[in-house]
């Protein structure tokens, strides 16, 4: 068995403990089943170690419940982020890392593997009691993966080849970029690693409304980003909500779609096999495999943007070919000017008009008009008329309602 | 593709202890220090035993190293990526925001490979060159703690004036607005900064005028009702609340928010966008608002 370490290998086992500590939060280790009792014991000990400011704990009648709880409201940056700052490590690698980067440490140096070799053993190694033992092929992995990663570039010299350092001709942006784009840009957790290159001091900004646990996914998202420029096809692995079973989707990325009111991911992406455009969640992906690029990137994403109009979330029925219309009418007193700013700012592909004084209309054509509920529901002390061209939207909506006023006491007639 | 040792905490620790070490000699507490400060709050158990131990071969036991400059790496692709990405925001504008080197670089997404779409449409006028200088100025105050005075309209179109104190500029992803919180000002705390006529850096003598202290916050108890995957959807909705979950029945879910007092209005129509799901049981001021909406919408006649 082996020891605890504080950092990890793979990303995703504790991606699903973080979402499961930050996002719900009531699960006691009993009821953690699906893994095994030391791997909670571990997950948990390591958010403690990134994360014990925000770790809460509650005791139940089943049990303690260990939690996260963060205000996003009050923080500077995404604590989130620790983990992505967690990867564990070789001995090697770290040693090979700093001693290669101190022997190139200037663009106009050009070495060989042999040369660094012997550099790396006389003027470095040698010092240490045991000094560590590289051997060839280790530098070459890593060299290699440096130049992919442009830490490095790579020459042939005749019959050799020579690596150098990547010339940084990129200036860092000021610290204010960072500190806001790191938190609002898509993937902003590389934002934070270049902020790590920086001084530290308080950021100048705060976020309200501001979803931290998409981070989890950034990773997801960075490749199918990448699959995207490539206009590549993916294979992603998808998890069954209902089910919680893994299946593989070869599909075409088109566009990732974002929610800033529910801090929800998504992958809209085509389907050759079902022949239609369709929506994963992105928390749900558990990997991302690029494959070969597709020459009907450009004709598919076309196909989305013609949906667009008629999306009010990504939910896309019967191949994008029906749609839906709902309305709903609201009653706007006098001084009530801002229901009506609420209703155009809010409104995304739909449409609002004056139908008399202090009497406004909504309407939208839309693929599943399901989706607009919760949002009209907000509207609620003041709809005096809702229509769907769905009458199971339209009964589901009026049902709700009744089942509120029986929620609060309120049966009966008008009160 | 994000996930690499490089960008660890323990390779920033390693990096500063490295530079402490061309620098002089530090004193074990000093080390410990530099630990605690980048690493994690465990990583003192296993950074300086390895480094002490030989097992990175980066640091000899008289505290010396061979390393002879103090640890840089040039920017990876990923990070330039993401900088170019970055560039094509709108929102950079606000910023003097260096493109030099990034010519030929690959961005990691454009606008045109995610859309937002729930963010509201009426938010900052980012073209707008007076918005911009208004956003640098208050920024300026904000970093170097300087006082702001400030010119609105009022809720009547009336001219509203004064001199605030700004702390932090809030951005919301939602309403694609920044705001000012400011203290200082008996009359103002929070300031939307695209309603700002003017806004300057104050030079002359500013008096704290002892203005409202930070919000107030309440707990807000919900008790939801597992019904079409609620449970998930209420989490996720109200993720970013400071919370607490309890699972009370078979399907039953209470949870507890911790929310700033201000936004009661806001809360109630995110409440009430979940429906018969979610029942409000405390405050007992929060219910009084779901239920007064509720008997509100009963006299429209709608059902």
């Amino acid at each position: 068995m082996s020891a605890y370490r504080e950092l990890i290998k793979n990303f995703g086992r504790i991606r699903a403990y973080m979402r499961e500590f930050y996002v719900y939060g009531f699960k006691h280790r009993e009821q953690y089943a699906a893994k095994s009792p030391r791997s909670y014991d571990d997950e948990r000990r390591r958010m403690e170690s990134w994360l014990g400011d925000y770790m809460s704990f509650v005791r139940t009648p089943e049990g303690k419940n260990m939690f996260l709880s963060i205000d996003s409201r009050r923080m500077d940056h995404n604590p989130l982020y620790k983990a992505w700052k967690a990867k564990s490590f070789t001995d090697g690698d770290i040693t090979l890392h700093f001693i290669l980067l101190d022997i190139l440490h200037d663009p106009s140096i050009a070495l060989s593997v042999g040369d660094l070799l012997e550099v790396m053993e006389r003027d470095y190694l040698s010092s240490f009691n045991s000094p560590m033992v590289l051997d060839e092929s280790t530098l070459r992995k890593k060299l290699k993966e440096y130049v992919a990663e442009g830490i490095l570039t790579m020459e042939k010299q005749g019959r050799r080849i020579l690596y150098r350092r990547a010339e940084d001709k990129t200036d860092l942006p000021s610290r204010d970029v960072l500190d806001l784009f790191s938190e609002i840009s898509p993937c902003g957790v590389v934002g934070s690693f270049l902020l790590d290159r920086t001084e530290e001091r308080d950021s100048p900004f705060r976020f309200k409304h501001h979803y931290i646990t998409g981070t989890l996914e950034s990773d997801i998202m960075a490749q199918l980003f990448d699959a995207m420029r490539k206009q590549s096809s993916v294979t992603v692995t998808n998890v069954a909500r209902r089910t919680g079973e893994p299946g593989q989707f070869r599909v075409v990325p088109l566009r990732i779609y974002l929610s800033v009111q529910s801090g929800r991911q998504y992958l809209m992406a085509y389907s050759p096999e079902q022949n239609r455009i369709r929506g994963f969640r992105l928390d749900y992906l558990s990997g991302v495999k690029i494959e070969e690029p597709t020459p009907r990137f450009g004709e598919l994403r076309a196909r989305l943007d013609a949906l667009a109009p008629s999306l009010w979330g990504v939910f896309i029925k019967d191949r994008g070919g029906k749609t839906e219309q709902v309305s709903f009418t609201v009653k706007v007193g006098q001084n009530e000017g801002y229901i009506v700013d609420r209703l155009e700012r809010e409104k995304r592909t739909g449409q609002v008009e004056c139908l008399a004084p202090g009497l406004y209309r909504f309407s939208a054509t839309v693929q599943d008009a399901g989706e607009l509920r919760p949002w009209i529901r907000t509207f609620l002390c003041r709809i005096v008329s809702f229509e769907c061209s769905n009458p199971r939207v339209k009964e589901q909506f009026l049902e709700d309602l009744r089942a509120m006023y029986a929620l609060y006491g309120l049966g009966g007639e008008s009160v | 593709m994000i996930f690499r040792e490089y960008f660890s905490a323990y390779y920033i620790t390693v990096g500063k202890i490295l530079e402490a070490l061309l620098k002089g000699t530090p004193t074990e507490k000093e080390l410990q220090a530099i630990v605690r400060k980048y690493a994690f709050e465990e990583s003192a158990a296993t950074i300086l035993p390895a480094l002490k131990q030989g097992e990175w071969q980066l640091m000899k036991e008289d505290l010396t190293t061979p390393i002879r400059r103090a640890p840089t790496m040039p920017m990876t692709l990923l990070e330039k990526r993401w900088l170019k990405a970055v560039s094509l925001d709108p929102r950079i504008r606000l910023f003097a925001f260096p493109t030099e080197g990034l010519e030929e670089v690959e961005p990691l997404f454009t606008p045109a490979d995610y859309r937002v779409f729930d963010r509201y449409g009426d938010g900052d006028p980012y073209e707008d060159e007076t918005y911009r200088r208004h956003f640098r100025t208050a920024l300026e105050a904000v970093k170097n703690g300087k006082p702001l005075f400030i010119r609105m309209k009022g809720r009547k179109g009336n001219d509203v004036c004064g001199v605030c104190m700004p702390y932090k500029l809030e951005y919301s992803e939602k309403d694609d607005k920044f705001r000012l919180l400011t203290r200082g000002n008996r009359f103002v705390t929070t300031l939307n900064l695209a309603k700002l006529t003017e806004c300057r850096l104050h030079e002359g003598k500013w008096e704290n005028r002892r203005g409202r202290g930070p919000a107030a916050q309440c707990v807000v108890v919900l008790e939801i009702d597992d019904r079409r995957n609620a449970m998930e959807r209420v989490m996720f909705h109200f993720a970013h609340f400071k919370k607490q979950a309890e699972k009370i029945g078979a399907r039953k879910y209470l949870l507890r928010i911790w929310c700033d007092q201000e936004d009661d209005m806001e809360m109630a129509i995110r409440i009430l966008s979940f429906g018969p799901m979610v029942k409000v049981l405390e405050p007992a001021p929060m219910v009084d608002l779901i239920r007064k909406k509720l008997i509100m919408q009963k006299n429209c006649g709608l059902i």
